[in-house]
């Protein structure tokens, strides 16, 4: 799995490729990666999903996680360009109820304005 | 003056901020101006009521009671009809014609003089001055005169609290509060300091005294033209912060009255202040009896009213700027409310022991202190009760509140006065007789006095959180609410297993099927199909004696009692045989995806030496996948010999959340063997971090104190995690106790940290001028605020607490005052001392020096 970081109007951006799956190494985990930044005072996180072929338990269970801290935090996570595959399996298992999932990484930028 | 100046020279009296220095000095100057003409017309008014007959006494006030509630229904009716400003004006316009009647009426009625028309002999018509029979009969000029005196001083200090709570909100008022009634006092001092001063030169006499104050009404009607003009600007330049000044809004008398009668707050600040009015007409009755037995002379009674008045208003002053804002801050609004009360109670109790010769020193004192809680403390915290009331609400009923209860409870005092004089035979009494039953009265009603103080404020802050919302909501709490984590799980994990193993898969699969969550949606998208299983699934789990169970494993997934036939295979002796020999060939494996199968199948299996030993040799695997299936086997057989294997995955970040879920699937039963672990330093730090989830999750009592020990230790290592899950206990388990002794050192820690972001900015040396934070700073500062607010929770009410950092670290101007509010009323001296430099919007300058401050005095 690769993350690259980037910012754009007062959001963190993570381009996540690849597979989030418990057998890959990586130097630090999404959720790591994502404190990191809540510690630095950002509250608005994209994570960019277009690159994600696959998605494990703990790949979910880090999402989640993310959430978690960016949430009690008062800030707001959001996902962007995930695969049929994956949102119908997040409809299926209710992760869409809490998880803002949005079609387009533009429309997702525009709606942290907006909120 | 330019803004710093005034603000410096403001400061002297209230914490006022750059902003807010016009409207405060404008408001503060329209009180002065207000009082100032009152306490010129209140020693005329007294000298005129003290020399009628006694028996006549009630009655100014009766009629004051009577007649006030259409003075209160017009007034609602101006409020309704007028913009605010205009409201105001067109009062004040009314009170200076009035003003100038008054005087042309007393003044013929002191020279007995009138002109009127004479015809001479050639017919020829000229005037000349004749006693004026109709005004000088009877004591009607004083009552109408007492009347009036009392609707303009309710009515021009309630439209003063109205403007004061159009321009500021919650916490302004209470900072600003004090300037006010200092601009009050001043003003008295100044109109009492007048009307002594030309009656006893005597440059002018009693009734004239009332021409100089349509001059000194005509600069307040300007003052308040000039607050509203500059809301006005501001509300034009700074747009959606400043809130609108309302125009009149649509209240009738009668809903004024209901607004108050459907607010049990609403009614108990009406009863309060009512008995409180009681008090100070019965109070009053005793001052005027001791006056009349002294001095006769109504220029001499004059004078000594108006020494009596500016004596007092000089000692509120002196006694408000030392001591008012001094209670508030360091008692709070509850006790600065018993105040008056008590100490009017011990007061009165020693009329009993009073002679004739010491009376008027006596009832001087007595009322003196009524007129000097009133002008003061009890003023101040009334106004201060009311801020909190939704705006829509407080209007309303201010109006019904100050002009008709306020009236009807001083006529209730006059007509228990009057009860008391008829049936008692006062006037066969000697005055100190009179005196002492008036006092039975007036300790009865401080008693209720007492009583309903301590009602209002018991009602306060529940007033006060109507006006404070959460701003967003816990995620761990959005998530448990709405998402079945571990079903979510399993999906993912037959997902995936659907690739790498058949076995693997279809274990994944009957987990679903057991827990009875394979919906349809589910199983589409898991692809079950009905030949793809049989074909390659059925031979590789159920292969029983060669023989083939189920034709058609689609149709039997579907059955409710698959997952106990399910159950029944697995525990057939001959099966366990069969995985035991799976199991010993799987361990073995170099292929991760065989010790995942064999992981996953000891969950599956009935617990023996054999399998345990397995199970501890996988969760040692060096691959994350099988470990993960070993925790979930773990989890089923819960053998205490695993609790410091499973502890070890806890540091890594891949099995570190299903280690997580194991331990807490073992119970609250390792709660030792966790806390060793928490307490080693040279255990790895991710194992430290992770195990006050766990701690968190069992949510005990024992977990709790674990917890506050190792705060207590202050191993700045793991204190974010720590903090985190005595939090979550707090809001899930409100039946766990936390030390006050242990949890309050620390949040005192936590803010003396903070401090240290502040005062040891980088790239500020000592002696710098103070700058903003950097964004970094500002963040660290922000978290460390939350973590102040989390353990505060813990001493707290949870729910409160949250509120108010919620809306402090996000809210609007409004919501931030309202929640500083809160937690003045919440926290203790010190807290409040240290935490609000950290939380209160100050500039940087002013941010410091209170810090440094509040640390001297820690």
């Amino acid at each position: 799995m690769l993350i690259k970081t980037r910012e754009s109007n007062n959001v963190v951006i993570f381009d996540i490729e690849g597979e989030i799956r418990r057998s890959e190494s990586m130097q630090t985990t999404l959720h790591n990666l994502v404190k990191s930044h809540l510690d630095r005072g950002r509250r608005n996180v994209l994570l960019n999903l277009e690159g994600v072929e696959f998605i494990d338990s703990f790949g979910v269970g880090e999402i989640l996680a993310s959430y978690i801290s960016t949430q009690n935090l008062g800030g707001k996570l959001k996902l962007c360009r995930i695969s049929k595959k994956l949102l119908l399996i997040f409809q299926i298992t209710m992760l869409t109820k809490v998880l803002d999932i949005q079609e387009d990484c533009e429309g997702a930028l525009e709606s942290f304005d907006k909120a | 003056m330019a803004n710093g100046r005034l603000e410096k020279f403001l400061n002297r009296f209230a914490d006022v901020r750059g902003h807010e220095a016009h409207a405060a000095l404008y408001l503060s100057g329209f009180f002065f101006l207000i009082t100032f003409t009152f306490y010129i017309i209140k020693p005329v008014k007294e000298s005129f009521l003290i020399g009628i007959n006694p028996a006549w006494w009630p009655y100014a006030d009766l009629a004051t009671a009577l007649l006030i509630g259409f003075v209160v229904a017009l007034n609602v009716r101006l409020l309704n009809r007028l913009p605010r400003r205009i409201y105001i004006s067109t009062s004040l316009l009314f009170f200076i014609g009035s003003l100038l009647v008054f005087w042309y009426a007393f003044d013929v009625y002191l020279k007995s003089l009138v002109s009127t028309p004479v015809a001479d002999s050639s017919g020829g018509i000229f005037f000349v001055w004749l006693p004026l029979a109709i005004i000088k009969a009877g004591t009607v000029p004083v009552f109408v005169f007492s009347f009036w005196s009392d609707v303009f001083i309710a009515m021009s200090v309630t439209q003063f609290w109205i403007a004061v709570n159009d321009v500021f909100d919650p916490y302004q008022g209470k900072r600003l509060v004090g300037l006010f009634v200092t601009g009050g006092l001043f003003g008295g001092i100044a109109g009492s300091s007048v009307a002594a001063l030309m009656v006893f030169a005597k440059l002018i006499s009693a009734g004239n005294l009332l021409l100089l104050c349509p001059v000194i009404l005509l600069f307040a009607l300007m003052m308040v033209n000039l607050v509203y003009a500059e809301q006005k600007q501001l509300r034009e330049t700074a747009g959606a912060e400043v809130d609108p000044v309302q125009a009149g809004a649509r209240v009738g008398y009668w809903k004024s009255f209901l607004a108050v009668k459907r607010s049990r707050y609403l009614l108990l600040l009406a009863a309060t202040l009512a008995s409180a009015m009681v008090v100070g007409s019965l109070i009053n009755f005793q001052f005027k009896f001791a006056v009349k037995s002294v001095f006769p002379d109504t220029n001499d009674r004059t004078f000594f009213v108006s020494v009596f008045f500016l004596a007092i208003l000089v000692v509120s002053t002196v006694f408000h700027l030392a001591t008012t804002g001094r209670i508030l801050r360091s008692f709070g609004i509850g006790w600065a409310l018993l105040v008056a009360p008590v100490l009017l109670l011990a007061g009165s109790l020693s009329v009993f022991l009073v002679s004739a010769g010491a009376l008027l020193a006596w009832a001087s004192l007595v009322r003196g202190g009524d007129k000097l809680f009133d002008n003061t403390i009890s003023q101040s915290v009334r106004e201060l009760l009311y801020i909190p009331v939704p705006s829509d609400i407080k209007y309303r009923a201010k109006i019904f509140i100050d002009m008709f209860v306020n009236k009807f409870a001083t006529g209730l005092g006059a007509g228990l006065y009057w009860g008391l004089y008829r049936l008692s035979g006062f006037a066969y009494k000697d005055e100190v007789a009179k005196v002492r039953e008036i006092g039975i009265l007036v300790v009865v009603f401080l008693c209720l006095w007492i009583a309903l103080t301590r009602a209002v404020y018991a009602e306060y802050p529940a007033v006060l959180k109507k006006d404070i919302r959460r701003k967003w909501a816990e995620g761990d709490k959005l998530i448990r609410d709405n998402v079945d984590v571990d079903l979510t799980r399993d999906v993912f994990d037959a997902l995936q297993s659907r690739e790498r193993s058949t076995t693997l898969y279809l274990m994944n699969v009957f987990d679903l099927v057991r827990k009875n969550n394979l919906t349809p949606g589910l199983k589409e998208v898991l692809g079950i199909k009905q030949d793809e299983l049989r074909a390659r699934s059925i031979d590789s789990l159920f292969d029983v004696g060669g023989e083939v169970l189920f034709q058609s494993l689609d149709e039997a997934i579907v059955d409710k009692e698959f997952a106990s036939e399910i159950d029944l295979i697995f525990l057939l002796p001959s099966y366990q045989e069969v995985m035991g020999k799976r199991l010993a060939k799987d361990a073995g494996s170099a292929s991760e995806v065989d010790r995942m199968d064999a992981a996953k199948l000891i969950g599956l299996m009935v617990r023996s030496p054999e399998t345990l030993r397995y199970l501890e040799r996988f969760l040692q695997d060096p691959s994350p996948e099988v470990v993960t299936y070993a925790l979930r086997s773990a989890a089923v057989h819960r053998r205490v010999e695993h609790v410091p294997l499973i502890i070890l995955q806890l540091g890594n970040p891949l099995t570190a959340l299903e280690a997580q879920g194991t331990l807490t699937d073992y119970g609250p039963g390792i709660e030792e063997e966790l806390k060793s672990a928490l307490g080693d330093k040279s255990e790895a730090l991710e194992v430290r971090r992770s195990i006050p989830v766990v701690l968190a999750r069992f949510g005990t009592q024992r977990s709790a104190d674990i917890l506050l020990d190792e705060i207590a230790r202050r191993r700045e290592d793991v204190e974010p995690e720590l903090i985190d899950a005595l939090y979550k206990i707090r809001a899930d388990r409100p039946e766990v106790r936390f030390r006050d002794k242990i949890v309050r050192p620390e949040i005192l820690f936590l803010i003396e940290k903070s401090y240290a972001i502040v005062l040891n900015a980088p790239g500020r040396a000592p002696g710098d001028a103070p700058a903003d934070l950097t964004s970094e700073a500002k963040a660290a500062l922000d978290i460390k605020i939350k973590r102040v607010f989390d353990l505060m929770t813990l001493l707290h009410p949870p729910e409160d607490i949250v509120k108010a950092c919620q809306n402090i670290l996000q809210g609007t101007r409004k919501s931030v005052d309202y929640s500083l509010s809160l937690l003045d009323d919440l926290l203790d001296r010190e807290l409040k001392a240290l935490f609000f430099p950290l939380i209160e919007d100050l500039p940087p300058e002013e941010r410091i020096l209170r810090m440094k401050k509040a640390m001297r005095l820690k």
